[in-house]
């Protein structure tokens, strides 16, 4: 189990270092391909947030999660 | 031609639209994950960070309702005086797009030396085409190694380190963590 974990860590690792990469080598082209996943997310949690709140107490539980929210 | 302009995200347009407000009030830096995110990080966020400088109660109120007539609103309150009382309280408070919940700002007084000293070294960085302050590469990267240390900070301070391969003055960066030592960590 331990070497599957470490088996990720390490994959994890180099994908990050693969797209900083790319990032470095290509300021041009990083942006139109990361803008999707980066704006993918915001328009996701929105649309969550928003039925939540429509339902009762949704309001109050959208406080509750964004408290524990870490900060940074 | 202003590089990029149509690939703007949602956190950039929120960010370029809040620093149009604030930078008419204070001067601010845009610290953290936003940081990495901006230099083409690919991570989620909900929120971005920002420090802004001690200002009195009368300038924070002026501050405050400018961002409410310009279309956030400030989770915490509406009134600036409890705004205010958080902040000196050096508690952070959180401002979104009026009846949006996210991405979200979170603003927080400047605390101590080091966040004065984040302030006074304030960047612009070209490489994320966006026309707003940063603290510098060199604090974030020393931050993130030195005192955030999450799985996801020493992510983030990689990808700044090999996207900023060569360009980065590493004596500053140890300069910095020594500088952490001394004022978080006693």
């Amino acid at each position: 189990m331990k070497k599957i974990k470490y088996s990720i860590r390490k994959e994890h690792k180099e994908q990050i270092e693969r797209w900083a990469n790319y990032v470095r080598d290509n300021p041009q082209e990083w942006k139109a391909k990361l803008k999707p996943f980066i704006d993918g997310q915001i328009i996701m949690a929105r649309r969550f947030y928003n039925k939540l709140a429509e339902t009762s107490e949704g309001r109050e539980k959208i406080k509750l999660i964004k408290s524990n929210v870490k900060l940074g | 031609m202003e590089r990029g302009i149509d690939n703007k995200t949602i956190l950039d347009r929120f960010a370029l639209d809040f620093v149009k407000i604030i930078e008419k009030h204070c001067k601010y830096i845009i610290v953290s994950g936003f940081v990495a995110i901006a230099h083409g990080r690919s991570r989620g966020t909900e929120d971005i960070d920002m420090i802004i400088e001690r200002v009195s109660r009368d300038k924070f109120a002026k501050l405050h309702n400018d961002l409410v007539k310009n279309g956030f609103e400030c989770m915490q309150s509406e009134d600036s005086d409890v705004v205010y009382e958080y902040l000196i309280n050096k508690t952070s408070v959180r401002y979104t797009y009026k009846e949006e919940f996210l991405p979200e700002m979170e603003i927080k007084f400047a605390k101590d030396e080091i966040d004065d000293f984040q302030l006074k070294t304030r960047k612009k960085l070209p490489l994320t085409g966006l026309d707003v302050y940063f603290s510098s590469i060199e604090m974030n990267i020393a931050f993130k190694e030195e005192y955030l240390r999450s799985d996801k900070d020493l992510e983030d301070a990689r990808h700044l380190r090999i996207v900023y391969k060569g360009k980065i003055n590493e004596n500053e960066i140890n300069e910095i963590k020594k500088m952490i030592k001394k004022v978080r960590k006693k």
